[in-house]
């Protein structure tokens, strides 16, 4: 008895301190020791107790909070991801209100309203210069200011698409490399499968620390791809990605494949199966969502607005005429914000701007007047606004998506910590708990030494009654 | 509830992070005066400052439009303000010229009235910034070209310009022009300054007709014809001066509205973006105080443990 007794406090002590060993380890579930009454023995006095047995050891942990963890982790690393690619995307916007800043006219902040530093300044600019161009039709600084300003604008419409192509791709390259990072993690699972079903088909009992390492992994694979789980054989995991199964018990039936859709928009299939997955949480379909939604419909509005900049500013300037009677030549080169540029016979002969509404009357003004007032002028394609109005529409439509991303990811944040929190309360390693469990197993390994020393002490008392 | 030995570590870096976060906002917002700045922050508020700061913009040109416009007032009204001094002593010699006056003498008012032509001519070819100020839109070239007879008088002045006028916008959808053309006979379109058909100024060929009846003794004409026809020029040079004085007016009261609305702009993007410093400051001491709290009582609740009191 007195051995079985010392057994089962050495092996209380032994998880006390595998516990204490694991305090840091976010993966880890405190366990505990299960100790049970032996089997009693019939006497004449009736049953006897033969002592405490260490019969198990057990995990704390919480099916139920495990998997809305690992559910809520697919939803934050997909609004993490969106959030990710609105920020770059607005950085690559360049918008911002600067009161500290000049204006675009040299305003102070002392004078002024402050700096959009955005494509809204360079509009501005570019009507005001149409202005300015209708004060004095004949000056050659307007017109070499005007031209500047314009190509400017045509500039800035340029990097702005390019920065927005650019991050496309930066997204593109982003799911290719979590989808490496997923397989990897698919595979590591179903390796850890194996081995959980063979430790607990050898042992009989439960593999703790290996299911642990599966937790864990299976929360990170949850972060990149929605998961939908389902128990397999001897204790495996069945996982399987939007409908198509990747792990069954310890095979990789399938695994995720990054492929180019067309026009470089790379979305996910499975590999095997060669179907399109639709996924609906995770990192990657966070970042697909940002790339082909707010971002996708940024870059259209964008080349909308230089589209009906080009269209409008050549239509009246075509039908102008330029200081020497010139007329019929286009302000703007090409048709959308990646290709729009200040026509180049314009900019090598300021004198060609098509300022004036009548032939050889070099100081007419009614073309330039007529293009300056198309900052005024509110476009049905942009639902009553003007170009301006519908630049500042878009600006603000991005940010409104931005900031409901921040609201959602902040609300998730609150959801995960209170899921951590409870599970960090079933299963979180407590110093002091620990520390008392040692002092307790310690001093009921000391006790039960003490009833061996007993028996010895009255066995030595029996044996030397003879003398 | 169960509490861990990570749990206060857990929290306590949660707790840190929201309230440096909250710290670092409103320090921004405290350092720049804004609260909001990026789309993100208040998209609504942002789409608001993008508009006004676009109208803001505009004014500002309007402003350099009038100002422009009124330089170009000015130096039309100094040219036809010396044209009236012209025409006050043409109409002076018209009325000297009598039939008291011996031929030398008349011939001596000639002459003067040659020159007057002459100085006329040269008003109106006035430019500024070298476009020509009264020839229309035809800008290019001087607006009156003046002939000579073989004596050296004035025998014709002909108009070389248009009767267009470049107009420039004052304020949203409102345009103006403060020039004049030299000469309109068509009827419609801008009066002319010089010559115009409906109010019957034309004040090179009256001049002319002056100068050649002057010559010729003829006094007779001059009290019948020259001196009512005079009086018609002066009458139309009055209304372009009085014209070019109301333009002004006008110039000056809308840049004086242009000037009320950038403030009332001003004043609305400073609603919009700008943060209210005093509650942002009481937010941060209030945060500051909170994360102090926070640093104090972890750090008391981290370093107690049960090993302490174990020998």
């Amino acid at each position: 008895m007195g051995a079985r007794s010392l057994t089962a406090q050495r092996a209380g002590v032994e998880v006390a301190g595998q516990n204490l060993a694991n305090v840091n380890n976010p993966a880890y579930a405190r366990q505990r020791v299960a100790i049970a009454t032996s089997l009693t023995i019939g006497t004449e006095l009736g049953p006897q107790g033969t002592g405490a047995d260490a019969v198990a050891i057990t995990q704390m942990r919480s099916a139920i909070l495990d998997n809305q963890i690992q559910a809520e982790a697919s939803n934050r690393g997909s609004l993490t991801a969106q959030q990710t690619a609105l920020q770059y995307t607005q950085a690559a916007l360049g918008t911002q209100i600067d009161t500290l800043a000049s204006g675009a006219e040299g305003t102070t902040a002392s004078q002024g309203v402050g700096s959009g530093h955005s494509l809204s300044d360079s509009m501005s600019q570019l009507f005001n210069s149409f202005q300015s161009l209708s004060t004095n039709p004949t000056s050659m600084a307007e017109r070499q200011t005007l031209l500047m300003n314009a190509a400017g604008v045509a500039a800035q419409f340029n990097q702005l698409n390019s920065r927005l192509n650019n991050l496309k791709g930066s997204l593109n390259s982003t799911i290719q490399s979590e989808t490496g990072v997923a397989n990897q993690l698919l595979t590591d699972i179903a390796a850890l499968n194996k081995q959980i079903t063979s430790a607990e088909a050898s042992t009989g009992g439960a593999a703790n620390d290996l299911r642990d390492t599966r937790q864990a992994r299976l929360e990170e694979l949850a972060k990149y791809v929605k998961l939908d789980l389902s128990n397999g054989n001897g204790g495996a995991v069945n996982i399987a990605i939007g409908g198509v199964a990747m792990v069954t018990d310890n095979q990789v039936t399938d695994s995720l494949q990054s492929y180019d859709a067309g026009g470089g928009q790379v979305l996910l299939r499975a590999t095997t199966a060669g179907t399109p997955l639709a996924l609906t949480g995770g990192s990657i379909q966070g970042t697909i969502d940002a790339r082909d939604g707010a971002i996708a419909n940024l870059q259209t509005s964008v080349n909308a607005i230089a589209s009906a900049l080009i269209t409008q500013v050549n239509s009246v300037h075509a039908g102008g005429f330029g200081l020497a009677g010139s007329t019929g030549a286009n302000f703007f080169n090409g048709s959308n914000a990646a290709d729009i540029s200040v026509n180049s016979v314009l900019l090598g002969d300021p004198a060609l701007v098509q300022a004036a509404g009548v032939s050889g009357a070099a100081g007419d003004n009614q073309n330039a007047l007529a293009l300056a007032q198309l900052a005024q002028t509110k476009f049905a394609a942009f639902n009553g606004q003007t170009l301006n109005q519908a630049y500042s529409q878009t600006v603000a439509g991005f940010g409104q998506q931005l900031s409901t991303v921040n609201t959602q990811l902040g609300d998730q944040q609150t959801i995960e910590n209170m899921l951590m929190s409870q599970r960090d309360s079933i299963g979180g390693v407590s110093l002091d708990e620990e520390m008392t469990d040692l002092t307790r197993f310690q001093k009921a390994f000391s006790a039960s030494a003490r009833l061996i020393t007993t028996v010895d002490d009255m066995l030595d008392t029996i044996v030397n009654m003879k003398r | 509830m169960r509490v861990s030995a990570n749990t206060f570590s857990d929290t306590l870096i949660t707790q840190l992070n929201n309230l440096a976060v909250r710290q670092a906002r409103l320090q921004s917002q405290a350092a720049t005066g804004q609260r909001v700045r990026l789309p993100e922050d208040d998209p609504v508020a942002l789409r608001r400052a993008l508009d006004l700061q676009s109208e803001f913009s505009s004014t500002g040109q309007y402003t350099r439009n009038i100002a422009r416009q009124t330089e170009l007032a000015q130096a039309s009204y100094t040219n036809i303000k010396a044209l009236k001094s012209l025409s006050d002593r043409a109409g002076e010699i018209a009325t000297q010229a009598d039939g008291l006056k011996s031929p030398e003498e008349l011939k001596l008012y000639a002459k003067e009235i040659t020159e007057m032509i002459k100085q006329a001519v040269s008003l109106m070819n006035g430019t500024n910034r070298g476009d020509a100020l009264f020839g229309g839109t035809a800008t290019s070239q001087p607006p009156f070209a003046m002939s000579l007879d073989v004596n050296g008088n004035v025998a014709a002045v002909a108009y070389q310009g248009n009767t267009s006028l470049p107009e420039t916008e004052i304020s949203e959808g409102v345009t103006l022009t403060t020039q004049a053309v030299g000469a309109n006979t068509l009827g419609t379109g801008p009066r002319g300054l010089v010559t115009d058909s409906r109010s019957g100024a034309d004040l090179f060929n009256h001049l002319i007709s002056l100068q050649n009846n002057l010559l010729t003794g003829n006094t007779t004409a001059i009290a019948a014809t020259d001196r009512a026809s005079l009086a018609k020029d002066e009458d139309n040079l009055l209304y372009h001066i009085s014209s070019n004085g109301s333009l002004q007016a006008r110039l000056e009261t809308t840049a004086s509205l242009n000037g009320a609305r950038s403030l009332a702009i001003e004043s609305q993007v400073s609603t919009e973006v700008n943060a209210d410093l005093a509650q942002t400051l009481v937010k941060l001491t209030q945060t500051q105080t909170a994360y102090q709290a926070a640093l104090q009582s972890g750090a008391k609740a981290l370093n107690l443990s049960l090993m302490d009191y174990l020998h």
